[in-house]
């Protein structure tokens, strides 16, 4: 009986020490519901943090053409700024929820719409950060009617479509790389395993000699004079490389 | 070409070329486009003047001997500057070369671009502030430290406001660590396409950081431990830039940080405060940190669905892949370098690891064929870079120099072609294959690839 009282102040003691962590008073402070309404805009692939309002296709042409075409071109298919926004998915892309051009295609031909599987994302972002050079200048119907004419210009939503908070699960079921992600590897956390896995072989290990590939010479100077780019004293030198324009 | 040999050594540049008028102009108007042009000129002056043997730059040929000794500088036999001249100090004059540098046509907006570290001309591991790589989505702003928040909301029982003076009044800890961009080395993915190891793998600095670690303040916002899996990490710049990190890192050794290097940030890094995630790629270290969500499922931002996710051959995209794995670099002699004469060289480069401390590193001088293992300089810190060092006596013939990374969990930095091999060639992101320079007889160094 003793032994169990023993333990059981023991056990209390842990529990004493335990609960006592650190506190820190007078650091920092409550933060007011209208301060996190203020900044807290992000939307989650599960809708979490979307706003009620609606915006539709038509609309969302007018606010396009006058805030987001210069950069983006007025079908979202130009690439004379920013990478396009729009082209290179299909209705059978959009049946099967993979972009089957990513594996197709270089990085330079990659549009926005071909990686990307969550609308949420795009709503976020045109939000939180568009126009570029103003952002979070949009309301929140903007954002809903661009949105909806970028998904119209992909063929995912029809032209007389109204996107809401209500209806925008429509829109992500025909999102054309819906299921184009994958978790399924180790480079999320820092127990993880690699993908790769190499030998560290020391003594007459295989080479291809014929293999070299060499920097091709047309792009020597792309990045100006190497010269200038290192230091003019010492043991090495910046190679002499012609500036071009 | 600016190159004379003078008992059998090349001679490529006078070492003095600038005249005392000039210098003491610079020293007390700074170095303006003027200045830098004159300098360039003077240069070329000087350097024909060597060729056609007008100046003769040495007494190695039984004279009395070197100038440079023989001849009293002026630093020597005149009162220099007083103290504070520089109330905040420069670099010397003599290294305006080494600077950070944007890789022409890679971005059409400068507030969406990337400058690059000169990683050639750095020794040790610390990245001085003034050379850490910028990368930024909206521009960068120096933001008043007085009117700056962070606000902790989500999954908290008491979502809170900090200022910097109730962080900074808070336990700290300082650490070094890592920086690196996912797509660091992108552009060789496919096939050598840039001629410097700044723009190979100029994305990449290292710092000594001081601020609080972020599981403190999230205690001190009751953390729902139970429910939270995930953060959401926001920017206060235009981009407002957020990423998913997920739990167990945010309670590990991420760092809500203002010091960089024993001074505040630089605005360019985040100031006045930035999240350091030790071994994450750069992205996740969000600058100009002005909210964390805590939250129970990953939030896909931009920066985590159609930038920063690796395209694999089946055109799968791996998503939240935010580890920088084992991988190292050749610093010297590197890419668009060139060696004056043969014989001794100290080969040296930078190995890190997003997921410790570098246990070894090897260097091969003949392209791959064999390899012996480099001096590893301390200290050898966990998601660090850690500098390496090899001695080398060049022959004068062509040669191909490589550096291969080993970290503790015994993870072997791959060749370029057993990373293909997984990955495909059509990935932009986490290129960590071993590098190769070629030495050419001329002593010229060149980007160059091998199966």
């Amino acid at each position: 009986m003793f032994k169990f009282l023993d333990c059981l102040f023991l056990l209390l003691c842990l529990f004493c020490v335990n609960s006592q962590a650190q506190t820190y008073p007078s650091v920092g402070r409550p933060a007011t519901v209208a301060e996190i309404a203020a900044w807290d805009s992000d939307v989650r692939p599960d809708f979490r943090g979307l706003p009620v309002g609606s915006g539709s296709v038509s609309q969302g042409m007018k606010v396009w053409e006058k805030k987001c075409a210069s950069c983006h071109g007025d079908f979202a298919e130009s690439p004379a700024v920013f990478p396009p926004l729009i082209g290179g998915t299909t209705s059978a892309d959009i049946e099967r929820g993979r972009a089957a051009g990513l594996t197709a295609v270089t990085e330079n031909s990659k549009t926005t719409i071909m990686k990307l599987a969550t609308v949420s994302t795009l709503w976020d972002y045109i939000r939180r950060a568009m126009p570029f050079d103003a952002p979070k200048s949009l309301t929140v119907n903007e954002v809903y009617a661009a949105t909806a004419y970028l998904l119209h210009l992909a063929d995912i939503l029809p032209a007389d479509f109204t996107l809401t908070e209500k209806n925008i699960t429509q829109a992500q079921a025909r999102m054309p790389n819906r299921d184009g992600m994958s978790v399924a590897h180790g480079m999320l956390n820092v127990n993880g395993k690699g993908d790769v896995s190499s030998q560290a072989c020391m003594i007459d290990c295989r080479v291809n000699e014929q293999s070299v590939v060499v920097l091709p010479p047309s792009v020597n100077g792309l990045n100006g004079n190497l010269a200038e780019q290192n230091r003019t004293y010492g043991f090495v030198r910046g190679m002499e490389t012609s500036v071009r324009r | 070409m600016a190159v004379k040999t003078i008992v059998g050594r090349l001679l490529y540049a006078p070492e003095n070329f600038i005249s005392d008028g000039v210098i003491e102009d610079i020293r007390q108007h700074g170095l303006n486009a003027d200045r830098r042009d004159f300098i360039r000129k003077s240069f070329a002056v000087a350097s024909a003047a060597l060729v056609s043997g007008h100046a003769v730059a040495a007494g190695h040929t039984g004279g009395e001997g070197d100038p440079a000794i023989l001849t009293l500088p002026k630093h020597s036999t005149s009162l220099g500057n007083p103290v504070a001249h520089l109330p905040y100090g420069l670099p010397s004059n003599y290294e305006s070369n080494l600077q950070r540098r944007e890789s022409p046509g890679l971005m059409r907006k400068r507030e969406s671009s990337v400058a690059f570290t000169p990683l050639q001309g750095l020794f040790g591991i610390i990245t001085p502030s003034g050379l850490h790589f910028e990368r930024h989505h909206a521009g960068w702003h120096d933001i008043d430290p007085a009117s700056h928040r962070l606000m902790i909301n989500g999954l908290v029982a008491k979502p809170k406001v900090y200022t910097l003076g109730d962080l900074m009044r808070l336990p700290s800890v300082s650490r070094m660590h890592f920086i690196e961009c996912g797509a660091n080395t992108a552009m060789d993915w496919g096939s050598p396409a840039l001629p410097s190891v700044q723009y190979t793998h100029g994305m990449l600095s290292c710092c000594e950081f001081t601020g609080v670690p972020l599981s403190l303040l999230l205690d001190d916002c009751g953390i729902d431990k139970r429910n939270a899996k995930f953060i959401l990490a926001e920017g206060a710049d235009g981009a407002s830039l957020t990423r998913t990190i997920p739990i167990e890192r945010a309670l590990d050794d991420v760092i809500v940080a203002w010091g960089m290097n024993g001074e505040m940030l630089r605005p360019e890094n985040g100031y006045p405060l930035r999240l350091v995630v030790p071994g994450a790629q750069g992205v996740s270290w969000v600058k100009w940190l002005r909210r964390i969500e805590v939250g129970d499922a990953p939030y896909a931002t931009r920066e985590e669905s159609t930038q920063y996710t690796d395209v694999m051959p089946d055109g799968l995209s791996r998503q939240y892949s935010l580890i920088q794995e084992c991988k190292s670099v050749i610093t010297t002699p590197s890419g668009g370098q060139r060696l004056l004469e043969k014989g001794f060289y100290n080969i040296s480069g930078l190995a890190w690891s997003g997921r410790g401390k570098i246990e070894r590193v090897d260097v091969s001088v003949d392209g791959g064929k064999n390899w012996k293992t480099a001096r590893l300089e301390s200290p050898v810190l966990s998601k660090c870079l850690t500098r390496f060092n090899f001695d080398w006596i060049w022959n004068g013939k062509p040669a191909i120099v490589q550096s291969r990374a080993i970290d503790e969990t015994g993870y072997v930095q791959p060749k370029l072609a057993e990373l293909r091999s997984v990955r495909g060639t059509r990935s932009v992101y986490h290129n960590n294959a071993i590098q190769s320079w070629r030495v050419e007889a001329a002593g010229e160094v060149v980007n160059v690839q091998i199966s």
